[in-house]
């Protein structure tokens, strides 16, 4: 469960990421995070992840206030949560088996655990053939499923995915975006901020829209329709 | 790491070497002047050795007195020549003139009571003066201490040097790798699992700088030490054996430390994230 309770972020030069922003998120729901560029869609994910703390209010996740946590507390928030960012982020020198294995080898895991779960996670997203390949050999579609295996390789009980089909095309996004759509079956709860019109529109979920960093819209079954 | 950094962290750990020996030096001859006589009292030249002998049980005998050497004219005069070393012979065929005067080497039971035993040994007859070193040896204490405080502050800055070359050698392989540490910490690692690479990194260099500079020592001291008894005869200065362990472990956690802090260092500001 996430919670949202009056949330204001200022940045330096009294710029305004997010102003007095409240809502709460159900465990095993599906949320679109939308609004223009500069609306504080990435200020909301970056106070779930502890990247940065709220100037007032509290960010709760699971219970535990994001903020308040101490530094040396956050790495163990993260692990219980997967992070898909629009450029997948993965490591170069790595192949696809490794990077999604390195995931499991930062919490400490033990190599038989990590050697079952891997080819699991790998096959449930489709890159079982592309194992031993390196990220610069596979598709940008293909990169992100990777990205998307390493997320849920520690089974979080959350995903935040900032503009994961952001660098895809139609028809790649639309496979990613099932990808999604079936771990959110499995009870994982998602949230995710696109700028895709089509994406929200087809999916026919719950929709949070921000404005210059103020909530101005929230609906179950929402549709895209951010104003001009 | 580059090879530049690799020697200029060599010669820090070489210079705080030289240090750390110089001031064991010194500490070592400090020791051999304390232990010097403390007094030393001159009799009358007229006085014949049975009449020297005479006084110098009467030394022996005063309170404060732990000991006692009675130096003779002729004994005198071959430590002279000893110190005199290979020009020694400019002393031949003076060995029957009275220019030396037989003299008793006394040490203290008590350093602090000295002036009271220096007055009770003058009124003993046959003794002209009495001369009190503890003012000789306070100053060149006091000197070697200085020396000591000089050589602390030049550890000092060669520490923050060595540091701040580490650290930078370390920031260009964080820089290389801050991709990296950032994805991993999304990931969840914690900061000890992303900073250990770099600060086994970092302590690989002091390591091999301890080593190389290690051994440019070892091998060049007993020559040093030789060059400068030459100069020096006076003092004894500590055989390579005596040192060469206190010195190795001083040198290596130096090293590593450095290493160590400065990766440490250089990383911190790629962990806020
Ligand atoms: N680190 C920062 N320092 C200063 N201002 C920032 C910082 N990060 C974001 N901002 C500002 O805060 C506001 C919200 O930014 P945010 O990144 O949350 O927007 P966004 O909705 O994710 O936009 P986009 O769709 O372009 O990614 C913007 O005005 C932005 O310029
Ligand atoms: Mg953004």
């Amino acid at each position: 469960m996430i919670e949202f309770k009056e949330v204001t972020v200022v940045y330096d030069k009294d710029i305004v990421g997010l102003d007095n922003v409240s809502f709460k998120i159900e465990e095993g729901e599906f949320v679109f995070l939308v609004g223009k560029t500069g609306a504080g869609k990435s200020s909301a994910i970056k106070l779930l992840t502890g990247e940065i703390k709220p100037t007032s209010g509290d960010v709760i996740v699971d219970g535990i206030v994001v903020n308040r946590l101490k530094r040396r507390k956050i790495p163990y928030l993260r692990r219980a949560q997967g992070v898909v960012f629009q450029d997948f982020r993965l490591l170069p020198n790595k192949t696809v088996y490794e990077n999604v294995a390195f995931a499991m080898e930062i919490t400490g895991k033990k190599k038989k655990d990590i050697q079952r779960k891997v080819p699991k996670i790998l096959s449930l997203v489709g890159l079982s053939e592309r194992a031993n390949n390196y990220p610069n050999e596979i598709s940008g579609g293909e990169q992100q499923r990777v990205s998307i295996a390493r997320a849920l390789v520690n089974s979080p009980s959350l995903i935040i995915a900032d503009e994961p089909t952001g660098n895809l095309d139609v028809e790649t996004s639309a496979e990613v975006m099932n990808l999604f759509e079936e771990i959110n079956k499995m009870g994982t709860t998602i949230v995710m901020v696109t700028h895709s019109e089509k994406i929200v529109n087809d999916m026919q979920k719950r929709v949070i829209q921000l404005e210059n960093g103020v909530l101005v819209r929230d609906e179950e079954n929402g549709v895209y329709n951010i104003g001009a | 790491m580059t090879i530049a950094s690799f020697i200029t962290v060599t010669c820090c750990l070489f210079l705080f070497g030289v240090f750390v020996i110089f001031s064991m030096n010194m500490n070592y001859i400090g020791k051999q002047l304390e232990q010097q006589c403390e007094l030393q009292a001159y009799m009358y030249l007229e006085t014949d050795e049975p009449q020297q002998r005479a006084v110098y049980e009467k030394v022996l005998q005063l309170d404060n007195v732990y000991d006692a050497t009675l130096e003779t004219e002729r004994q005198a005069f071959e430590n002279f020549k000893k110190q005199l070393g290979e020009d020694g012979d400019l002393l031949d065929g003076l060995e029957d003139k009275d220019f030396l005067r037989s003299s008793i080497k006394i040490t203290l039971h008590d350093i602090r009571k000295s002036n009271d035993t220096k007055k009770a040994v003058e009124k003993i007859s046959g003794i002209e003066k009495v001369e009190n070193y503890q003012d000789t040896v306070g100053k060149v204490l006091s000197l070697t201490g200085a020396v000591n405080k000089g050589s602390t502050v030049g550890m000092i800055v060669l520490m923050i040097i060595a540091v701040f070359i580490i650290q930078n050698t370390i920031k260009l392989s964080v820089f290389a790798r801050e991709k990296e540490i950032h994805i991993m910490k999304f990931v969840g690692a914690t900061d000890r699992f992303i900073r250990t690479p770099f600060v086994i990194e970092g302590i690989m260099i002091g390591a091999l700088g301890f080593i190389v500079s290690y051994a440019v020592i070892l091998f060049s001291y007993t020559p040093a030490i030789s060059t400068v008894k030459d100069l020096i005869k006076m003092f004894d200065f500590l055989p390579l054996q005596s040192c060469a362990l206190q010195l190795g472990v001083m040198m290596a956690l130096f090293g590593t430390m450095m290493g160590a802090i400065g990766s440490a260092v250089s990383i911190k500001r790629h962990l806020k994230v």
